[in-house]
């Protein structure tokens, strides 16, 4: 996504796209799997340290981007605090029933909703679309035709984004009668829709106009391969998920050991 | 005459991704709307959850083929993730699970109706898929058992009314524009009528 | 000679419409031609072109047949519109999107990125957000990408209908620079670019029958009576109809209309328009004219207020911030028709502000039923406003924004890619409504209509008004011809 931000680029840049992702993936299904909170709580804060950083951008943009994130961590911790079952009472009011048990179950919800979002962040701050999809033709053999559908569509975001304004315009040229809510949201998502559908038919016209087929055998203008820095993130990773369990385990700042 | 290749055409790929992006547009702002209304308690948000599936019917409904239904919501997905989804990775993971499962109920009416009912299973299928991720990530066995009776019942009925009933009426609103008929294959009619 | 493109009897027809676009149309090209399609607008040269190149019925599911199609086995198609044949971000990611189809290896496509950029005289950074090029830039990458693939024959679609006087010159030098050898068809409306160029001229009618194939300079000396009848562009066309015509009578300027002072016009944040002092009397007709991207559209968009603006700007001797509904006072029409489309069908266009004044219904039909006629829509009256050619799209959006009785005119390019009958019918039309007073401002780049019917010329650069001209009328007598 392009943020009108000017940001320097790391070395979490230059890994290959595809490797990352297959990485934080595999992060991902493994940190569903933790239900020591000790090592997820420092599993999320060395990405936390990763996020600050290696993703390049400006700490002021970061901490903003960061702020509904700390809303999820919030939330997700408190439905389960507040309606989880559990044995030791802490606290009843009404419906509200907060135990031992799912206090910890609740904060480890948390810290696995933000292990989860900076997973997230890691990568799309880190990756240009166009690299990721040349990366995922030439590492796993995605059909090109996905590919530059996709890319397309990325080019088009921007772009949708002021047919809004036209819409708007439109509406404001040609006057419009007052009606409710629901019929202005009709206004504007029918127009917006069908011009999206439109713009992907005439665009799919001029890429076959271009003889794009997905038959013929393609290179490639950017080449994607592998590099040292790509050594550097499976090896970092490994340290950090072996550090996270390890110190977990052994240095525990809760008494629990499993919050199922 | 149109020639039949093998799997989805270009443009019907194009168009459902790029419809697809734009419910991802409308997924990550969806984001800020459903913590907004959790605050309100006894699981109010779920009757909203169900707008996360709704690119699967849209795109079944619009181009009528196998696979748009799992693109779509793939497409959906990876675009609010590309856009800085507040759920990071997250969503890209049960994008798949939902299309996944959308894509096997349609599959089931061997992709030949395209009514309220098939859709709203569709959803029907999606959330049951959502059901699965929660389980497993977000303990949700282990909440009191009225509560979660309320969840299910609250998330099942939200997706058959957004990715269901109001996913058709859409439809049926672009339908009226025109743009369908680029989307789908000319009748024979018409084919018929250049002999005449 | 050799045929390379080759139809018989063709037939096509558009879902849903009754009758057949092309019935058993006949047409060989020959390598090395350089052949002009010439027709009325909406007799069906651009979905002709995508038969004879293959999009139709392979990229668009259109229902049609023939008894014989040889299509061309490399070519390249530019399209009428610079915005709907790009698919990647950058201009050297496009080139290089078309040299990956082809299968040219990495290795040397920074090479041939370079070199196709300066063939079309394209100066600039290879690695350029295509989003910030100009309309000719545009359409001069298009072609750069459409070379890339190699072509013999090139299909080219009005490939200047936006573009300005300079810039429709320097494309067509180009395109007659690197096409010398190339098959090339082209459809086009002004033709005096082409004129020089091709060597084949295929004429036809309303019905989209070929009327006439011959020698471009046979065709306008055997033809010329058709060609008129047919209302398609000729060489001096222009004078042969100001003779018919009878003069513009110069009005003493009526009442005051419109007021500007340090009047200016914003787009994110930066001033793109700027005008000192003006001041716009009933009765005028003010033709805007400048570059591409002067800022011509920035201020009709201004005075709409379809962006940010400050400084004076009065109307009827009103502040401009104390009027609400603008669009009951001025009568707006965007440079690129889709924008203004608010409906799903030509008939309910012309109807929508008709209904949103709560006229009778009886009344309603009855205009809309003129408009259909006037502007030469009827037979389209049940199509998508979308599923139009160029030329009715352009005249639908005129005719669906003059209808509810404005008295001033934002006009923004209505005549481009319009045929000769149906840009006098419509030059005619708002001529005489200037006769009752309406004020007129449009933009175009035509010369023409600048020296023939505007009483005054705005002269737009680099976002500024920098000249103001009145056009002296050259003689005076009352009611004009129609053609
Ligand atoms: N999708 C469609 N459905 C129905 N009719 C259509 C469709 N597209 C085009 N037409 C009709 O087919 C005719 C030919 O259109 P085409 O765009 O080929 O005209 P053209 O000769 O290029 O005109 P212009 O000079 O105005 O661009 C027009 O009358 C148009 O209204
Ligand atoms: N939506 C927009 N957002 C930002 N800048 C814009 C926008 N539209 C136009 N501009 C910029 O404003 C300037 C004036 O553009 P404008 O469209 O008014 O030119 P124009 O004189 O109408 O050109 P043309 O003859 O090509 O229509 C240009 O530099 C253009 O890049
Ligand atoms: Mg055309
Ligand atoms: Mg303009």
């Amino acid at each position: 996504m392009k943020w009108n931000i000017v940001y320097r680029e790391t070395w979490l840049h230059h890994t290959n796209p595809t490797l990352k992702l297959i990485v934080l993936v595999f992060l991902f299904i493994a940190v569903l799997f933790v239900h020591n909170p000790n090592v997820l709580i420092n599993f999320s804060l060395a990405l936390l340290l990763l996020f600050m950083l290696y993703t390049g951008y400006p700490w002021k943009f970061l901490l903003l981007l960061f702020l509904p994130f700390f809303l999820i961590f919030v939330s997700t911790a408190s439905s389960m605090m507040m309606f989880g079952e559990g044995t030791k009472t802490w606290f009843r009011w009404g419906l509200i029933h907060v135990t031992e048990e799912s206090f910890l179950r609740g904060v480890h919800l948390g810290f696995r909703a933000l292990s989860f979002a900076l997973l997230g962040l890691l990568f799309s701050l880190t990756t240009r679309p166009v690299r990721l999809f040349y990366s995922l033709m030439q590492q796993l053999k995605l059909k090109p035709k996905y590919a530059y559908s996709f890319l397309a569509a990325v080019r088009l975001l921007p772009i949708m984004l002021e047919e809004f304004q036209t819409v708007h315009n439109a509406l404001k040229v040609r006057g419009t009668a007052s009606h409710g809510w629901m019929e202005k949201i009709k206004r504007y998502a029918i127009p917006l829709l069908s011009q999206s559908i439109r713009r992907a038919q005439r665009i799919a016209v001029a890429m076959e106009a271009k003889r794009f087929s997905s038959s013929t055998k393609r290179t490639f203008y950017y080449e994607i391969g592998f590099s040292k820095y790509d050594i550097a993130l499976v090896a970092l990773f490994a340290l950090v998920a072996a550090a996270a369990y390890y110190t977990g385990v052994h240095y525990p700042y809760i008494p629990v050991t499993d919050v199922r | 005459m149109s020639t039949t290749t093998k799997g989805l055409k270009l443009a019907d790929i194009l168009t459902t991704i790029v419809i697809a992006v734009v419910f991802g547009i409308i997924y990550k702002v969806w984001g800020p709307l459903y913590d907004f209304v959790k605050v309100f308690g006894f699981h109010l948000d779920q009757l909203i959850y169900g707008m996360w599936f709704i690119a699967a019917s849209v795109a079944y409904l619009l181009i009528r083929k196998p696979g748009v239904a799992l693109l779509a919501e793939i497409a959906a997905s990876s675009g609010e993730l590309i856009m800085g989804s507040e759920w990071g990775l997250e969503v890209l993971i049960y994008g798949v699970i939902q299309g996944l499962l959308a894509e096997v109920v349609f599959a089931a009416f061997r992709y030949k109706r395209f009514d309220v009912l098939v859709v709203s299973l569709g959803a029907i299928g999606a959330t049951i898929g959502s059901l699965v991720m929660d389980f497993y990530k977000g303990y949700i066995g282990a909440l009191a058992p009225w509560n979660m009776a309320l969840f299910l019942i609250a998330r099942f009925v939200g997706a058959v009314v957004i990715s269901g009933f109001f996913a058709v009426s859409l439809v049926k609103a672009l339908e009226k524009t025109g743009v369908t008929q680029m989307l789908r294959p000319a009748s024979k009619d018409d084919y018929d009528a250049l002999d005449r | 000679m050799k045929p390379i493109v080759a139809v018989e009897r063709l037939r096509l027809k558009f879902p849903g419409k009754d009758t057949l676009l092309f019935k058993d149309l006949s047409l060989t090209i020959y390598e090395g031609e350089k052949v002009l399609l010439l027709g009325p607008s909406g007799c069906g040269k651009s979905t002709l072109l995508q038969v004879l190149s293959g999009l139709i019925p392979h990229s668009i599911d259109v229902p049609m047949k023939a008894e014989r199609l040889q299509l061309p086995a490399n070519w390249g198609y530019v399209f009428q519109d610079p915005d709907a044949q790009f698919c990647m971000p950058f201009a050297d990611e496009e080139i290089a999107f078309a040299l990956e189809n082809i299968g040219v290896p990495r290795s040397e496509m920074h090479h041939r990125i370079q070199t196709l950029l300066e063939k079309v005289g394209l100066f600039i950074e290879p690695h350029t957000d295509i989003h910030t090029l100009s309309g000719g830039m545009k359409q001069r990458l298009a072609l750069a990408s459409v070379l890339a693939l190699e072509p013999d024959v090139l299909f080219l679609d009005e490939p200047t209908a936006m573009i300005d006087e300079e810039g429709t010159k320097e494309i067509w030098q180009t395109v007659k620079r690197i096409a010398k050898e190339k098959t090339v068809i082209i459809v086009e409306h002004k033709i005096d670019h082409v004129i020089d160029f091709v060597d084949r001229i295929v004429l036809f009618n309303d019905d989209g029958e070929i009327i006439a194939d011959d020698k471009a300079q046979t065709v306008f000396a055997n033809y010329k009576d058709i060609i008129a009848s047919q209302g398609i562009w000729y060489p001096g066309v222009w004078e042969e109809y100001m003779v018919k015509r009878q003069r513009r009578k110069t009005e003493s300027s009526g009442e005051k209309r419109i007021y500007l002072r340090q009047f200016q016009g914003y787009r994110s944040n930066e001033v793109k328009i700027r005008v000192e002092e003006a001041t716009v009397h009933a009765g005028e007709w003010i033709a805007v004219t400048g570059k591409n991207g002067a800022g011509k559209s920035t201020l009709l968009h201004a005075l709409m207020k379809l962006i940010r603006t400050d400084g004076t700007y009065e109307l009827y001797g009103k502040d401009s911030k104390q009027l609400k509904q603008l669009h009951r006072l001025l009568a707006f029409v965007f440079q690129n028709p889709e924008f203004q489309f608010v409906t799903n069908s030509v008939r309910e266009e012309l109807a929508y502000s008709l209904r949103l004044e709560k006229r009778k219904e009886e009344e309603i039909a009855e205009t809309v039923e003129g408009l259909l006629r006037q502007f030469h829509l009827y037979e389209q009256q049940d199509q998508h406003p979308y599923q139009l050619s160029m030329g009715q799209k352009r005249r639908l959006s005129v005719a669906a924004s003059i209808v509810s009785g404005q008295q001033i005119f934002l006009l923004d390019e209505p005549t481009f890619g319009q045929d000769a009958k149906n840009t006098f019918a419509l030059l005619e039309l708002l001529e005489s409504y200037r006769r009752q007073g309406t004020t007129i401002i449009m933009v175009t780049h035509d010369e023409n209509i600048v020296k023939h019917f505007a009483t005054r010329r705005w002269v737009i650069e680099d976002g500024r008004l920098v000249k103001e001209e009145w056009i002296p009328s050259h003689s005076s007598t009352t009611a004009a011809l129609l053609v």
